[in-house]
């Protein structure tokens, strides 16, 4: 098993469209092996800091996000240790999970025992609702889609693993398989792992490090690990988890 | 609101929809283009008209008999240039629905909007000078009858809009449909015009009614529209419902390994992602079928027959034999790989992998017109350096130049549009698919006549192989220029997905 060393660091990030200024991130670090949440309303900037770190938009002149060394926009070599899945647009939805999965293992060279050594960690999460169906994934249920692309962004065993609203989507018992998955994940390999959500509760059952992003801006930065050095620049707060829940309540009251 | 601010509100809205779609910027240029074609056409149909009207009067029967009589085929023409440009209110009802507003009363509306449609009055710019020196200037008739004469034609055509719509929407539920319409006006003018003449001389008679103004043929045509106007009222009303609860009918898929594929490593992974996108996704299939029935028929004209067997036209058809699918295919390339860009630009060099297993499909795809043309090639009825030449030419100077569209292209096709949807093209898609059709035209004419056609082939085959074996370089620098423009190139993808 890889234990990975993977650190994401975001500098002078700033996106505006238009007059609009949706993202304006000065420094910030994300440490290798953290689990960090991203929550914050619609329209904060969660899913477009993901796209910048993915080379997927691109941010305004001057800033640069790195994964390692990797400037991400300048080349590709990120791309062999980071996982992904924001949306629908990371499926080839007219393929089987199967072919899909087959697919992804082949482009990541994986041998096809790996792959089913792969999927079989993934059976309890699939709940038998993914594989032997027959079906291509666009005709899947929109929970199902999302395992699919949660499921193809792991399989490589990512160090760097970006998952934007994971728990969208998902019943219950789904959430919590896709809680445990990434811990596990997160102790087994080391990797590095960056999600966004809504749901409050879940993002702090297992983030190591919990960041508050309004209106573009990082507001807050909480740490529930004690002795993590947190960002660089960033004054982390440690704080347990009903402390953190009890102060974002109150900064999202008194900001209605 | 009364009924006609509704009527009004309704229609801006329509305009709004048009006007604010993503696909706007695209449209501009398709739009241009839609108009000089409309332009064309207009003046072609005022220059048959007028030259029908001098030409078709003779003693026996005069010129307006002749078009009265064999009306049904303009009617004909019609409804089938309809189904590129007409589509059913049915889905354009649906955001007004929930609203408290009647549906009856909804759907007439849009059914008002479809008769009072530009569309209907399009076969005037050759009626009205038809029938200036047809009916006007005789000396028996006079500008009333000329009037009369044309309200009634855009009557008919009124008519034939409401037929069509009644068609269409069972046309939009299995494309299957459209052989009844076929049926119906092929027997209307095989069994009424070409074998007996009764439709001739029954339609000659109900026409000339509208020159002298007869009430029974503007109340048969009436009486035509507002049945039609009921039944597609009460069609498109069931039609509203299975849109609202449409659901995709989810059929079991076999999935095929394709294991002679895996050889090829990630280029063989991408091939299977190629052939499966055109096994299953309709608009992708639709392309692609389009494609190989062009090159068939290009390669049966050109095997089987001695239509093309002239000097420069032998070559230039040869040429397309082979290049037809991938000028049809390959114009928009990356548009279907738009759904789920996102993914592919999230993995190393996944869009080079991607561009290289298109161009070696569609070099596989060559094999096709190389079987018919050995026909010729037996006869001797061409050389094979002609054909070598054609083939390279091909795969060596037409595919690289439509493949840099895979640098410009940023539009994303939706694979499960219906089959009979109106396309969208970009302005460099055009662009590119006129050059990619005339440029090797030209270099063919100035090879053939500044030496032989062998000398031609063998020419066009040096150039051909040459870009042909240098593909890995064209191909990586497409892809770098493809990575120069990827930020624009996703973000159009994903406004337009």
């Amino acid at each position: 098993m890889k234990t990975w060393q993977v650190s994401v660091k975001l500098d002078n990030i700033k996106k505006t469209f238009g007059n609009n200024v949706v993202l304006d991130i000065p420094d910030f670090t994300v440490n290798s092996g953290d689990i960090m949440g991203l929550v914050g309303n619609n329209g904060a900037g969660k899913t477009t800091l993901f796209r910048i770190i993915l080379d997927l938009l691109q941010p305004d002149e001057g800033g640069k996000a790195s994964i390692n060394e990797f400037i991400t926009h300048n080349t590709e070599d990120w791309k062999d240790f980071t996982g992904a899945y924001i949306d629908a647009g990371f499926l080839i939805d007219y393929l089987t999970p199967e072919e899909y999965f087959d697919f992804i293992a082949k482009i990541n060279g994986m041998s096809k025992e790996d792959l089913n050594v792969q999927l079989q960690k993934f059976e309890h999460f699939m709940g038998g609702e993914v594989i032997g169906q027959n079906k291509l994934i666009r005709n899947l249920s929109a929970g199902n889609q999302q395992k699919v692309g949660i499921i193809s962004a792991m399989l490589h065993q990512p160090g760097l693993l970006i998952l934007d609203e994971p728990f969208n989507f998902l019943d219950p018992s789904s959430q919590l398989a896709m809680k445990r998955l990434l811990e596990d994940y997160n102790k087994e390999t080391g990797a590095t792992i960056l999600v966004s959500s809504h749901n409050l509760s879940h993002t702090l059952d297992i983030c190591t490090r919990v960041t508050l992003l309004e209106h573009g801006h990082i507001i807050k930065d909480y740490d529930q690990r004690e002795n993590n050095p947190g960002s660089d620049n960033t004054e982390s707060t440690k704080l347990d988890k009903q402390q953190i829940i009890d102060e974002i309540q109150h900064y999202f009251e008194d900001n209605q | 609101m009364n009924k006609y601010q509704l009527y009004r509100q309704i229609s801006k809205n329509k305009k709004l929809a048009a006007k604010r779609h993503p696909m706007f910027e695209r449209n501009k240029a398709m739009k241009i283009f839609g108009y000089c074609f409309a332009a064309f056409w207009a003046v072609y149909l005022i220059i048959i008209g007028i030259a029908l009207a001098f030409g078709l009067s003779d003693a026996s029967c005069e010129a307006y008999d002749y078009i009265n009589g064999g009306f049904i085929i303009f009617l004909t023409i019609d409804f089938f240039m309809r189904l590129g440009m007409q589509e059913t209110p049915a889905q354009d009802i649906k955001p007004y629905k929930l609203l408290p507003i009647k549906t009856n009363f909804l759907m007439d509306i849009f059914l008002i909007k479809i008769g009072l449609g530009v569309i209907n009055l399009i076969w005037l710019f050759f009626f009205i000078p038809f029938s200036i020196k047809a009916i006007w200037l005789l000396p028996h008739y006079g500008f009333l009858n000329f009037l009369s004469y044309n309200i009634g034609i855009w009557l008919m055509f009124v008519a034939n809009g409401y037929w069509y719509l009644f068609w269409r929407t069972f046309i939009n539920q299995k494309m299957i449909y459209i052989l009844c319409p076929t049926i119906i006006y092929g027997a209307l003018i095989y069994f009424g015009m070409v074998n007996q003449e009764w439709l001739y001389n029954s339609s000659m008679n109900f026409m000339r009614g509208f020159i002298n103004g007869n009430l029974l043929s503007y109340i048969g045509v009436i009486a035509f529209i507002f049945v039609f106007f009921l039944i597609n009222r009460f069609f498109q009303k069931k039609f509203i419902y299975k849109e609202i609860s449409k659901f995709e009918k989810v059929k079991n898929v076999r999935s095929r390994e394709m294991s002679f594929l895996n050889r090829f490593g990630q280029i063989g992974e991408y091939l299977k992602l190629e052939i499966k996108s055109v096994q299953r996704n309709a608009v992708v299939r639709k392309q692609f079928i389009t494609g190989v029935i062009c090159m068939l028929m290009l390669c049966a004209l050109f095997s089987f027959t001695e239509v093309y067997d002239a000097g420069f036209m032998r070559t230039f058809i040869c040429v397309y034999c082979f290049a037809c699918l991938g000028v049809i295919t390959l114009t928009s390339i990356m548009c279907v790989e738009g759904n789920y860009i996102d993914g592919l630009m999230s993995r190393r060099e996944s869009v080079l992998s991607l561009l290289k297993a298109k161009y070696y499909f569609n070099c596989m795809m060559m094999i096709v017109p190389i079987l018919f043309i050995l026909v010729p090639i037996f006869k001797g009825k061409v050389g094979i350096w002609e054909v070598l030449g054609c083939l390279f030419f091909t795969t060596g100077v037409i595919f690289p130049f439509l493949f840099q569209l895979a640098v410009y292209n940023n539009t994303t096709i939706h694979l499960t549009n219906q089959l009979t949807k109106s396309g969208q093209s970009s302005k460099s898609q055009i662009i590119v698919s006129m050059v990619a059709l005339f440029v090797p035209m030209g270099i063919m004419y100035a090879l053939i006549t500044l030496s032989n056609q062998t000398i031609a082939g063998i020419i066009m085959c040096i150039i051909g192989l040459t870009g042909t074996i240098l593909n890995p370089i064209w191909l990586r620098n497409i892809y770098k220029r493809f990575m120069n423009h990827r930020y624009e190139n996703m973000a159009g993808f994903r406004q337009t997905r």
